[in-house]
């Protein structure tokens, strides 16, 4: 589940989604927020502590925890 | 006959423009309330346009229809009619920010599918066109198969066009909603809503494509610069300290002014009618039952008007989901969120403000938690008991070092332990009672704009109001009560024999001291008042109090009191500041027979501090005041909820009376066992 996923991605770098897995609600609210297969992700930052982090999605910037982060599976581009 | 008013439902994403629009479409709401059952906000404007009357229903911000929360099922709710005495819409009008299109367009599309007319309002007009995002807007409308209209709300840009839409929309048939390509329904495990919510997405990527352009990166990397600066870890939490540090400051050195001038302006009130009414029980009901209770909920108006101001202006930039980003972590270690930290810091100036500040924060459970641990943040009603005891009581030494007074470290340790045992509590909590599934906190970070100062006036009247109207009256309603409770029963005979009592024993006691000492001057300085008009008033009125109901409960209690080392005056004090922490001080002042001392005052509180230290057990020469004695009562008043507002706004907020309930009982049993603790330790090392 780590390699290979949003959590542990560098600031700065855009990666693409490859899939989020689950179909519990948090799943289900990145879904909605956009976070769909196919669609590129911007990491822009990280909070203080190294959580939430702060993407830019879709032309907008959401923040995320790690935890959720890592459900988002990445694909190179 | 007046036709019955057309409703309209204000559909939209968080941080669109909803409540910019509501106000510059409908003004000040003509009903606020909440929907049954929920603690959810419910506001209704009217407005009328080309003769016809609508109702603008305002809807709590949501990204889906696919309700996951309370908030939301209210929204799919109302939607569909389902709520009482509110008519289904006649039309859904739906804000969709321009700078931010794909997302909105999520909720938008859903709206199309619940068969009712819709109008597409593309808020933030003005903010795309300075970034260069460029739409073919009649496009989008043809292909939405629904009316889309640009607004822009400081230039009234598109509002007059708004209204035309609604008023010819209500009527018309109901859009067609728009092919999602689900796939084959067993192709994958994932749930309905997760595969509809991607196919949503491929059908938006489809209806944008060829009608939008991307921003100018000029203003893309101006706003990428802000952004990079206020949420960097460094300089962005030093940012953040400085914005909280002002807010936390104007609440609390702003506010006590305006305070001060309210309690002058309502003790002016009482002393005209104190004029106007004969001296009795009816005088003494409206001046010490209404008045009092009146002037203690008017009293909060000033602290919650200022903080939802800075909560407005900062949420109107887009600062608060910034701030609570840059706490999350520090606050996720107890069970809560980053929007729980503008709550509980506010919280140290007045837990009244910052429960209803919890409103911020969407998430049930964590606004819950929230809720029940900011009483534990010491108010600024907790200051004076603080200041006086440790004061008169802990010594003027150094603590370790030499510039560090050991008063100051008292006080820092008093602060900090409502700060240790809320994070226990929280934590403790979430991993019972509130355990469930992990809570997403998949939050937006609205993009930089300024805030619009109508929508930061009404936000700062609509909490203030909503204070008065609903927790006012029950304020009052306490306070009468509690007066009558210190007031009755009143009897002549028993008083005049309290006060010859009170005479003999402060002979005995000035007799058995040594005539050098500074108590013996107290003592005789003391039995001198009684002979003064002043003076016997005072100790009339504290013997009135000590054989009313609350004074009887005082000492009927006084076993459970003992094991902190109190007598039964510190415990009757400690029942009558129910009302308010604040109150304790002046209580203490009546039982003493000071009459009404004003601890603020510097006179006051010296007088009182004198007396303290010359209370005595009865009929001994032990002092009832110790450093250990003195150390009990502040621990207890750190953590108890003697507040009666406080609880009263509990009940509001949480929509239930369960809540004030557990929170006294457990923060009572805390405060005790606390006092007990530091009253015991402080007897075994010699304090």
């Amino acid at each position: 589940m780590k390699a290979g996923s949003l959590d542990d991605v560098a600031v700065g770098s855009t990666v693409r989604v490859r899939d989020v897995a689950g179909g519990d609600p948090v799943s289900i609210r990145l879904l909605e927020m956009g976070v769909t297969p196919g669609v590129n992700v911007r990491l822009v930052g990280k909070a203080p502590f190294g959580d939430p982090l702060e993407l830019e999605v879709r032309g907008y910037r959401l923040s995320i925890r790690r935890r959720e982060a890592a459900l988002v599976a990445i694909g190179d581009r | 006959m007046t036709p019955s008013p057309l409703t309209v439902a204000l559909l939209g994403n968080p941080n669109v423009g909803k409540s910019t629009l509501f106000t510059a479409l409908a003004g000040i709401p003509t009903r606020v309330g909440n929907y049954p059952g929920v603690t959810v906000e419910e506001k209704v404007g009217r407005f009328t346009h080309a003769g016809k009357a609508i109702d603008l229903v305002d809807l709590p911000g949501t990204y889906s229809l696919s309700p996951q929360s309370p908030d939301e099922r209210v929204v799919v709710d109302v939607l569909h009619g389902r709520i009482d005495d509110l008519p289904r819409p006649d039309c859904i009008l739906v804000v969709a920010d321009a700078t931010n299109l794909a997302r909105n367009l999520f909720l938008a599309t859903q709206a199309l599918e619940v068969g009712i007319p819709v109008v597409v309002a593309l808020s933030l007009a003005d903010v795309a066109d300075r970034r260069g995002l460029r739409l073919n807007v009649d496009e989008l409308s043809k292909r939405l198969g629904c009316p889309v209209v640009r607004v822009a709300v400081p230039t009234g840009e598109g509002l007059r066009d708004l209204k035309d839409r609604i008023c010819s929309a209500v009527g018309s048939p109901a859009p067609r909603p728009i092919p999602l390509d689900n796939g084959p329904p067993s192709a994958s495990a994932r749930p309905a809503a997760a595969t509809e919510a991607i196919a949503r997405y491929t059908a938006i990527d489809r209806l944008l494509d060829g009608i939008t352009s991307p921003p100018e990166k000029a203003v893309q990397q101006s706003e990428d610069r802000i952004d990079a600066l206020l949420t960097h870890s460094l300089w962005g939490t030093l940012v953040f300290a400085s914005v909280m540090l002002a807010m936390f400051a104007a609440i609390f050195w702003l506010a006590p002014p305006i305070m001060d001038m309210i309690s002058a302006g309502m003790d002016h009130v009482g002393d005209l009618v104190r004029r106007v009414l004969p001296d009795g029980a009816i005088r003494s009901l409206v001046v010490d039952g209404v008045l009092a209770g009146v002037s203690g909920t008017v009293v909060f108006v000033p602290q919650i008007a200022l903080l939802f101001l800075f909560i407005a202006i900062l949420e109107g930039c887009g600062y608060l989901a910034r701030a609570a980003y840059l706490m999350d972590r520090l606050l996720m270690g107890v069970g809560l969120s980053g929007k729980s930290f503008i709550p509980l810091l506010s919280s140290f100036a007045c837990a009244i403000p910052g429960i209803m500040a919890a409103r911020t924060i969407e998430n049930r459970r964590d606004r819950l938690l929230t809720i029940l641990v900011a009483p534990l943040m010491s108010c600024s009603a907790r200051l004076p008991v603080y200041l006086l005891l440790c004061g008169a009581f802990v010594p003027d030494q150094a603590a370790g070092l030499p510039w560090l007074p050991l008063k100051a470290v008292v006080l820092a340790c008093l602060y900090a332990l409502g700060v240790v045992v809320a994070a226990a509590v929280a934590l403790l909590l979430s991993r019972t009672v509130f355990k469930g599934p992990p809570q997403p906190f998949v939050m937006e970070l609205p993009s930089w704009r300024w805030p619009r100062p109508a929508v930061v006036l009404e936000r700062a009247r609509e909490a203030s109001w909503s204070f008065l109207q609903n927790a006012g009256t029950l304020i009052v309603a306490l306070s009468v009560v509690l007066w009558a409770l210190m007031t009755y029963p009143h009897n002549e005979a028993v008083i005049e024999a309290d006060v010859a009592a009170l005479k003999a024993t402060l002979d005995s006691q000035a007799a058995a001291t040594d005539p050098q000492s500074a108590d013996h001057a107290e003592l005789i300085a003391q039995r001198a008042a009684l002979d003064t008009d002043d003076g016997l008033e005072a100790a009339r009125r504290g013997a009135a109090q000590r054989q009313s109901i609350l004074g009887r409960a005082g000492r009927l209690i006084e076993p459970v009191v003992r094991p902190l080392g109190w007598d039964w005056r510190i415990g009757c004090a400690a029942l009558a500041s129910f009302p308010a922490r604040e109150v304790v001080l002046g209580t203490l002042g009546v039982i003493y027979n000071l009459g009404d001392v004003d601890p603020g005052a510097v006179e006051g509180a010296t007088a009182l501090e004198r007396r303290l230290k010359a209370a005595r057990w009865d009929g001994t020469n032990r002092p009832v005041f110790t450093l250990p004695v003195a150390l009990s009562i502040m621990v207890f008043f750190a953590l108890c909820a003697q507040c009666a507002s406080t609880l009263v706004v509990i009940g509001r907020e949480t929509g239930s009376w369960i809540w004030p309930v557990v929170t006294f009982t457990w923060m009572t049993a805390a405060a005790w066992v606390g006092a007990f603790l530091i009253y015991r330790i402080g007897l075994a090392l010699g304090w």
